[in-house]
């Protein structure tokens, strides 16, 4: 099958700051695709380019197996949108807004209108102008979904919504997802889409850094580790043994960053006489902020 | 231009691009048509007194040259030339300019600095069908103002007994119908051009202003005679409009529409759309 989203040396600048720098990206059909990056990364910049709203510097864009660039309608009439800040007209109810769209796309039932209405507490009665920004954001979140379209596009779906409406929305995802559609959300942080992505990208400075699954990301989990020796610490025979991927020494304690096991470890350690083990639970968002926040290579895995 | 296949719950106004345009000015086109009819009734009001000033055309006699041919004072003292002189000369051709320079800017530099066109663009609808639709909102709405006016001089004429005919005010609402929906147009071109509000306000107005001033200097100087002609402003106004017939000239205010519009049709697939906010 056809990737659902395919780039290849995707570049845009913008009067010479460069947003993306050359992107090869590859989003499998039927996955849910998470991208991921701090402010400014090119997530957006992405997006406008996959939604033809932007023209690439060079490089191209397929969606669905359309060049973005020559058949922008085509790709338009199969994508569901929500626009990274999503702005409606006031002046119209979220139905009449919501009618609108349906009458320009055309195909939309209208249950399922009311089913996602439904699903988000959402009043189609009232003016947008009226409405708080989170209830704003689900009138966009509506919109996309409801042409039920084969890729969604989703640029930080969850700004403005309660956590309920997060959750909610996250098993919308899952449902899209499980009845054959893709999904290309981007957002600022892992734990916001960890439990419905399948795979996640990290974008900084317009270059994926990395593209991984959950279960590999998870893979990298790191731990600390406090290790109080009764005299000095060892620290060159710590830093020899492979898992081990950072020693900080203070006095007689040394504070570690433990990729993997913790075997060798320990029984490296056991002569030099222990007096305390501290450790302390890290997660995924641990790995992940590496990404963003270091210059070079997060750890491996050993 | 409803599409086919609309859901029958839909109000009409909402089917498409072009309804949706026209709904969004609905309020406005009933403030400017009441103004624009009470401004008519008043000069009208006026006109049986300045007809029966005693010297009134002494006093023309007076003016400049220029001054007669541009307000056409010298046919002041019919109701025709009363009218043009006192409205279609300037002032409804300024108001006409200003409701129609506003709405081609709202258009689509409106709606991408507000940022509701980005949804408005991702629709299987070409960026093409969406400039023409709203450019046949626009001129639909400029017609509509041009059509009170037209109601509204006639019902004033003959009430009031000016001795303006059917076709005198057909020229004038035409002249001022072609004039604002060429401006119009303008600033709908700038706008998709541009994306900013301020240039496609800022564009038609000058233009607008250069061509004011072509016509007077065209009247003023003769050199500058055969350029006139190219003046919009000049192929709307110096017929009359009011009683002026239907001037080969209302071709190239036509012209001029239909141009600008297809110049416009590609714009938005030429540029990169402005993010929201
Ligand atoms: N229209 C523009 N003109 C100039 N620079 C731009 C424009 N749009 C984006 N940029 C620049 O491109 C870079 C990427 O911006 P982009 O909006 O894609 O980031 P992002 O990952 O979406 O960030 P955020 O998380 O803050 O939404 C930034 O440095 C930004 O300043
Ligand atoms: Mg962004």
């Amino acid at each position: 099958m056809e990737a659902a989203v395919r780039t290849s040396g995707l570049r845009k600048e913008f009067r010479g700051t460069v947003a993306l720098q050359g992107l090869d990206l590859v989003v499998p059909p039927g996955s849910v695709f998470g991208y991921l990056g701090p402010n400014g990364a090119g997530k957006t910049t992405t997006i406008r380019l996959l939604t033809g709203l932007l023209r690439p510097t060079s490089g191209t864009a397929e969606v669905l197996g359309l060049d973005v660039a020559s058949r922008p309608d085509e790709v338009q009439r199969r994508v569901g949108y929500l626009p990274g800040r999503f702005v409606g007209y006031p002046d119209l109810t979220g139905g009449e807004y919501l009618r609108y769209l349906a009458a320009l796309r055309g195909g939309v039932e209208w249950s399922e209108v009311d089913r996602l209405a439904d699903r988000f507490e959402l009043d189609l009665a009232r003016r947008l102008g009226t409405l708080s920004h989170g209830n704003q954001q689900k009138v966009g979140l509506v919109q996309a979904f409801m042409h039920r379209p084969d890729l969604l596009v989703l640029d930080e779906p969850t700004t403005g919504l309660d956590p309920i409406m997060q959750a909610e929305f996250l098993s919308l995802v899952g449902e899209a997802s499980r009845s054959g559609a893709t999904v290309f959300l981007s957002s600022h942080i892992l734990s916001e889409v960890e439990a419905v992505a399948d795979t996640v990208a990290i974008l900084r400075e317009g270059e994926l850094v990395r593209t991984a699954t959950i279960p590999e990301l998870r893979a990298q989990v790191v731990r600390r580790w406090d290790v109080t020796f009764v005299h000095e610490v060892p620290a060159d025979v710590l830093r020899a043994i492979p898992q081990v991927a950072e020693v900080r020494v203070r006095d007689r304690t040394a504070h570690l960053v433990l990729a993997g096991s913790a075997e060798e470890l320990l029984r490296t350690v056991a002569p030099y006489g222990v007096e305390n083990v501290e450790t302390h639970e890290t997660d995924l968002t641990e790995v992940f902020l590496r990404y963003y926040t270091h210059e070079e290579e997060p750890w491996r895995v050993a | 231009m409803p599409l086919p296949g609309t859901d029958p719950g839909t109000p009409f106004l909402l089917r498409s691009v072009y309804l949706k345009s026209l709904r969004d000015v609905r309020h406005g086109l009933v403030g400017w048509s009441i103004g624009i009819a009470l401004l008519v009734i008043t000069e009208s009001l006026i006109w049986p007194s300045f007809r029966d000033m005693p010297d009134i055309e002494k006093l023309f006699s007076q003016y400049p040259d220029y001054m007669q041919r541009l307000f056409d004072v010298s046919a002041m003292t019919s109701g025709i030339g009363f009218i043009n002189s006192e409205l279609f000369t300037l002032m409804l051709p300024v108001l006409f300019l200003v409701h129609a320079i506003g709405r081609g800017a709202r258009l689509v530099a409106g709606e991408e600095e507000d940022g509701t066109l980005d949804v408005l663009l991702v629709t299987p609808l070409s960026t093409t069908r969406i400039l023409l639709e709203k450019a046949a909102a626009l001129v639909t709405g400029v017609f509509a103002l041009g059509l009170v006016l037209y109601v509204v001089t006639m019902t004033c004429s003959l009430s009031i007994g000016m001795g303006i005919g059917p076709l005198d005010a057909l020229s004038g609402c035409l002249s001022m119908v072609l004039l604002g929906s060429e401006f119009g147009l303008i600033a709908l071109a700038a706008g998709a051009a541009t994306g900013r509000k301020s240039l496609a306000v800022a564009v038609p107005a000058a233009l607008a202003v250069a061509a004011y001033v072509l016509y007077v200097a065209g009247l003023l100087v003769t050199s500058v005679d055969p350029w006139q002609h190219l003046s919009p402003m000049e192929q709307a106004l110096a017929s009359g409009p009011l009683g002026g017939g239907l001037p080969l000239d209302f071709l190239w205010l036509a012209l001029g529409c239909a141009v600008v519009t297809v110049a416009t049709l590609p714009m938005l697939d030429r540029r990169d759309i402005a993010a929201p906010g």
